[in-house]
């Protein structure tokens, strides 16, 4: 059964983003025009800031805002910058190029606007996602480190060169990145009645050998260990386009808890962002009560792994259902297993037994 | 073991010549510097005692430019002072303990001492004379060559001339061994900072290396000079007291032909014989005009009842005040004769006076500055004496208990400052300027105060930027208007600077700032013989203290004018700088053609923000 995506959806953010800025730069011409200094609102993203918010059930930023002001000659320079950012993304996004947080970087140099270090671009880029809401990839900054997608997929390309050209993401066993091409482009259908999101590139593969997606109609997606924010607006973009299930496995530990909790409710430190998370997307193991319930090797927990358990045990989202559970097991058994765990039963008794069996408890997290 | 023991008085001189490293003149470098500075001193106190801006022509020349130092050196000093009389010429500069500055009054040298130190340096290391011209008229003008008999304390003079001259003034030169190429630095700052101090006088130095150093005047007024006072209690030893004592407690004059002459010269009688009441009424009628030695021989005649005649022949023995008897030697009849004085008389009175000397009251009031009749008798009250007693009576025992009381009695006034001669506050502010040509520049002159019955008064000056060059902060120390050169680590006016916390006052780094700082006193507290830093009295600390804060304030306001200043100028280039690639940013983001008219913003005078 194929599914009918909503049409052109990447296509309406981007333009959604290109009005908001040309209003931003609008404001300031204007204020320019009268002799005002114009002047920002930056939405605070001090740690005070940061709130948990439980109906999206995500972090997100408080009501507290940074003026920055043109006036203010300490302020002066970064407010330029800004704007530069703000002109060089309109740029980027109305000419359909690519870049990435170095790229940025470099590329102020060719104007007079220069930044003393890659930290402080990045911090400016950072500042532009919290005024637009958006993440810097809707304005074409995108991460280096790229993560794979495979599975019945077709995908209608909007990069120049390739507009109108189509592509069925389980054409190539090895996956296909996650990048700028994939991320900006139209779903146009999809046979998958699930989205696989895995931990590990190695189990990636042997899900692709196992035709894992096939067997369970599945779109997999390799996370990379923390997904890459392309990885997750993908995610969401599949569950939200195409109403599509997530679920996510991991190692058994509790950075691998985590791993799927960034991707449900994000992180604090892209709490100025609503577009990376999917609240639906469910986390089926490892467990810590796997562990014991499929008899798998383990190796004992570090001194910084049990400490990790306890803070998030005090994260508000960590205070129910399974999330809360499993943790207490792993600080009780104090002992972890990866992925590759299953292994000890042959190579496929992950997908042939475990994964089944995960799928079914899913449906009913 | 000898029996005989020879002991032989040496003179001054000879005191002085073997103990010459007390007084400054221990190698060459050191002696002539402080040969210079001696001279100079002399010359500038000269003027100023004269009511003369001075005119002081120092200059040092190589006797043999070829050799190595140490070498003799020639060292003259002109001034256009008042000069000295042609007859005091020797005595002044050829005998050691010769000086005029023994009154109380704030001078640069103590006692003239040290420009004859240098003198017999020189002659001991060249064997060379001193050369003095004097001219006290401004017409003529005495010209000697001199050199110094160490043994007898005297000078031998060599030649002596008279000349014809236009101005008055004095010029010492004289030969002597040195190390200008050590002793260079030291006497260029010296007369820079003499200079910096002396606003009111030209002081030129041409050095043995051709260099010519000027210093021109900047005002033409003196600062007021300083009037000779009595002592202050709180100032006085044991030893001063006794020295009072004697200049008061008078001698009983000798009744020879000279004092009988006098005695008739003063009543009008010349050759004229009269009686002896003729003779007393006489005094009677002058009595207010005489002169205290013939009131005491006319007193002794009332007793006597002789006149000049028989009074020639006698001499007085005693006289005893308590027991009301005056006992004479009659040279006539050869033997010992005592009258009877009526103690009612009045010149009883005279006579009781002169033998004990004055009431404590007296003495207090008339020997002492600012001590009225009230708080002398306080003072008598606190230090358990009685007002009427006769100091010349006093025992050494009360002596002491005299001295302590006056030190330690709190109700004293304060010293009197008028022997005290500060630069003032618009002289110093012009010198500054002149050497300095700063920014900012900020004088005081705090009131008189006093340490241990020493009035002192302290002058600051405080200046910044200009042609202060910014190797970090600068202090000149000057004490009675001569320059602290050395030894300035444990100097109060250094501790009180560096105690300071600059940065309160928005000065960081290495600021361009210099600070100058003035101590007049009688008496600098000096630390060390060598008289180069100042001791922490904490008076004198705390006025320093006091004239710092006032300065620092004003300079903290001036720098953050300044401070305000320097950031609208900033402030205006970097909106010069940003405000255009703003302007071209948000047009291509607005989808205009033309940039915004923010030309304005960066033209106009920018706003100062007030700070938060």
């Amino acid at each position: 059964m194929k599914k009918k995506p909503k049409k052109k959806a990447a296509e309406d953010k981007q333009n959604t983003l290109t009005e908001l800025l040309k209003k931003h730069g609008a404001q300031i011409y204007d204020d320019l025009d009268k002799g005002n200094f114009p002047k920002f609102s930056i939405p605070s993203r001090s740690v005070s800031n940061i709130v948990y918010d439980k109906k999206i059930r995500q972090y997100i930023l408080g009501t507290n805002t940074a003026v920055r002001s043109s006036r203010n000659t300490s302020q002066l320079r970064a407010f330029t910058q800004l704007m530069w950012l703000a002109f060089f993304a309109n740029r980027l996004t109305g000419q359909k190029k690519s870049s990435t947080l170095r790229d940025v970087y470099y590329s102020s140099q060719a104007f007079e606007v220069d930044f003393e270090d890659q930290s402080e671009s990045d911090n400016i880029i950072v500042d532009l996602e919290a005024v637009l809401s958006s993440p810097r990839e809707s304005f074409h900054v995108f991460p280096e480190e790229r993560s794979s997608v495979f599975g019945d997929l077709t995908i209608e390309y909007t990069v120049p060169g390739y507009e109108g050209k189509k592509t069925n993401l389980s054409d190539h066993p090895d996956g296909y990145a996650i990048g700028p091409s994939l991320t900006s482009s139209e779903f146009t259908g999809t046979s998958a009645e699930v989205v696989i999101a895995i931990e590990k590139g190695g189990l990636f593969t042997r899900f692709v050998e196992e035709q894992v997606d096939k067997k369970f109609k599945a779109i997999i997606v390799d996370t990379g260990g923390q997904a890459p924010r392309s990885t997750r607006t993908l995610l969401k973009r599949l569950h939200d386009e195409l109403s599509l299930p997530v679920v996510i496995l991991t190692d058994g530990d509790v950075y691998g808890e985590h791993i799927a909790m960034v991707i449900k409710s994000g992180s604090a430190n892209a709490a100025h962002l609503r577009e990376l998370t999917v609240p639906d997307a469910k986390w089926v193991g490892v467990w810590a009560t796997d562990i014991e319930k499929y008899k798998l090797p383990t190796i004992p927990m570090t001194e910084s792994d049990i400490k990790r358990c306890h803070d998030l045990l005090k994260d508000p989202r960590y205070q129910e259902g399974i999330w809360k559970k499993e943790l207490e097991v792993f600080i009780k058994i104090k002992r972890k297993a990866e992925l590759e765990a299953f292994s000890k039963y042959g190579l496929t008794n992950i997908t042939d037994k475990y994964l089944p069996q995960k799928l079914e408890i899913a449906k009913s997290l | 073991m000898s029996s005989k023991e020879s002991f032989t008085q040496i003179s001054p001189s000879e005191f002085f010549y073997r103990n010459r490293d007390l007084a400054g003149f221990s190698n060459p470098t050191r002696s002539l510097y402080t040969a210079v500075r001696e001279f100079v001193e002399n010359s500038l106190d000269a003027c100023d005692h004269g009511g003369i801006l001075a005119d002081v022509h120092m200059s040092i020349k190589a006797v043999d430019a070829e050799k190595p130092d140490p070498k003799q050196y020639i060292l003259t000093v002109r001034d256009n002072g008042p000069g000295i009389e042609s007859n005091h010429v020797p005595l002044a500069f050829g005998t050691v303990l010769y000086g005029s500055k023994f009154g109380l009054k704030q001078a640069r040298g103590m006692f003239g001492l040290g420009a004859t130190m240098a003198i017999l340096y020189g002659q001991i290391t060249t064997n060379k004379p001193v050369i003095v011209k004097s001219s006290t008229d401004g017409k003529t003008q005495d010209e000697y060559e001199m050199l110094l008999d160490i043994q007898k304390n005297k000078p031998v003079i060599l030649k002596h001339e008279t000349k014809e001259v236009s101005k008055t003034g004095l010029s010492v030169s004289i030969c002597l061994e040195g190390d200008y190429a050590k002793a260079g630095s030291k006497i260029r700052d010296y007369v820079y900072q003499t200079s910096l101090i002396t606003p009111y006088a030209t002081i030129t130095f041409d050095d043995p290396k051709g260099e010519k150093y000027r210093y021109t005047k900047v005002i033409r007024t003196m600062p007021p000079s300083p009037t000779v006072i009595r002592p202050h209690p709180h100032g006085i030893d044991v030893e001063t007291i006794r020295r009072m004592l004697l200049d008061t407690h008078y001698q009983i004059p000798t009744v020879d032909d000279n004092m009988i002459s006098k005695v008739r010269k003063e009543l009008g009688l010349s050759n004229k014989n009269l009686s002896h009441s003729e003779i007393m009424n006489k005094a009677q009628k002058k009595w207010k005009t005489l002169t205290r030695p013939v009131r005491i021989v006319m007193a002794l005649m009332s007793f006597l009842k002789m006149d000049f005649e028989k009074l020639s022949k006698t001499t007085i023995e005693e006289i005893d005040v308590g027991n009301k008897k005056l006992t004479y030697w009659d040279f006539g009849e050869s033997q010992s004769i005592s009258v009877d004085m009526d103690p009612e008389s009045f010149y009883y009175k005279q006579l009781a006076n002169t033998v004990q000397g004055e009431t404590l009251t007296s003495f207090l009031t008339k020997r002492f500055q600012r001590v009225g009749p009230t708080t002398a008798l306080k003072f008598a009250e606190y230090a358990k004496f009685k007002p009427e007693q006769r100091i010349g009576t006093m025992t050494n025992q009360e002596l002491v208990k005299l001295t302590d009381g006056l030190q330690s009695f709190d109700d004293f006034m304060a010293p009197d400052p008028s022997c005290l001669a500060p630069l003032g506050e618009s002289p110093l502010k012009k010198g500054m300027e002149r050497f300095f040509e700063p920014d900012f520049l900020e004088v005081v002159q705090r009131g008189a105060s006093a340490y241990s019955g020493f009035p002192f008064v302290i002058e600051m000056g405080i200046a910044y930027g200009g042609k202060i060059s910014s190797h970090g902060m600068k202090v000149y120390r000057f004490a009675n208007r001569i320059p602290l050169l050395y030894d300035e680590g444990s100097d109060v006016v250094l501790k009180v600077v560096n105690d300071t916390d600059w940065s309160r006052y928005k000065i960081k780094g290495e600021p361009p700032l210099v600070i100058v700082s003035h101590i007049c006193s009688t008496r600098v507290p000096y630390k060390t013989v060598g008289k180069e830093n100042v001791a922490d009295r904490p008076e004198i600390e705390r006025e320093l203290k006091l004239a710092l804060l006032s300065l620092s304030r004003k300079l903290s306001s001036f720098m953050s004018k300044r401070g305000q200043a320097e950031a609208a100028i900033k402030r205006k280039n970097l909106y010069s700088k940003y405000i255009p690639l703003i302007a071209q940013f948000c047009t291509e983001l607005a989808g205009k053609k033309k940039e915004p008219n923010y030309k304005k913003m960066i033209t106009e005078e920018p706003i100062v923000e007030e700070e938060t």
